[in-house]
């Protein structure tokens, strides 16, 4: 027996590919979040651990570079990222994490963009998912950058002004 | 209206805002960090008998102990951080104010005062997010997370 469908009333419909017509934007700022690359923003520079770290390296190259996540990968690729709230939330108040090993840490499989996305889904990522650290990717799914809270209001600014 | 404009008029209460943790001079760095991770915030302000903010203390400070080993038994005040002019917002102040006071002092954290200089909520770079994000939903939250530049394996013939 076929599956039943349900009437579509007529007028309801609107093919999408009927419209070719650019989007409309309300002004520069909007046209630029989505329209723009990632690339554009700020995503250097990042710092990068390998996934075979302890937590105490990564501590390290945190107070090192004076960053708040860095970048667990292997082989290039991007398999977590532990962060300042990794910190808060599992280290601070267990002096023993710091000799073990950073993967059991970390943020697992980090929500990623490519470099070629607009920022708009950098902003999606960070409002609707929660993720205020996102590793940018090129084309192979090498890292090649971070975007965090600060890059991305300085961008904002940047075409507030 | 285009987003640049509303947020040059829009006012800082029509911005999403949490509930603002505000805790006493005396408390230890712990009892701070502990009431930080149940509020799942990443900030705390320490205030006077008032209501007022004094400093914060926020996972950046929490970081930077951490890293040096400092004891985190000791009072929260020994570690807090004051808090510039432009670190306090009003309800009434525009959207452009807490874009600027972030990125000129690299806060991540404002602190929302009423008329007495008293906490009442707590905004920042989040906030801010989503705000633009419920300006224009339809290209913001209309984005395929996850999604790849290319298909992983061919498609037809």
């Amino acid at each position: 027996m076929g599956r039943k469908r349900n009437p579509v009333e007529p007028g309801e419909f609107e093919d999408p590919l009927s419209n070719y017509d650019p989007p409309a934007y309300a002004d520069e700022m909007e046209r630029v979040l989505c329209e723009t690359e990632v690339q554009q923003m700020r995503i250097q520079p990042l710092a990068c651990i390998e996934k075979d770290a302890t937590v105490q390296d990564a501590l390290d190259m945190m107070k090192k570079y004076e960053c708040s996540s860095v970048i667990v990968k292997d082989a290039g690729k991007a398999v977590g990222i532990f962060s300042a709230r990794d910190v808060l939330n599992k280290i601070a108040h267990d002096p023993s994490t710091r000799p073990k090993p950073i993967t059991a840490y970390m943020t697992q499989d980090p929500q990623k963009v490519y470099a070629t996305d607009c920022p708009a889904k950098a902003i999606n990522l960070m409002a609707v998912g929660g993720f205020r650290h996102i590793p940018v990717l090129d084309v192979d799914d090498n890292v090649v950058g971070i975007l965090g809270p600060r890059r991305t209001t300085q961008f904002l600014e940047e075409r507030l002004i | 209206m285009g987003l640049r404009e509303d947020i040059m008029t829009e006012t800082v209460d029509q911005m999403p805002l949490r509930q603002a943790v505000t805790v006493s001079p005396e408390i230890s760095a712990v009892e701070a960090i502990s009431l930080m991770r149940e509020t799942q915030l990443g900030c705390v302000f320490v205030v006077d008998d008032f209501g007022r903010p004094i400093g914060k203390f926020t996972e950046r400070e929490v970081l930077k102990l951490v890293c040096d080993c400092v004891p985190l038994d000791g009072p929260v005040e020994n570690h807090i951080v004051p808090i510039p002019d432009c670190g306090c917002v009003k309800m009434t102040d525009p959207i452009a104010k807490v874009l600027k006071g972030m990125q000129e002092t690299r806060l991540r954290f404002l602190c929302v005062v009423d008329d007495k200089g008293k906490v009442v909520a707590l905004t920042g770079q989040k906030g801010l997010m989503e705000y633009i994000t419920e300006h224009f939903p339809r290209q913001i939250k209309v984005q395929v997370m996850d999604s790849k530049l290319h298909m992983n394996s061919r498609e037809g013939a």
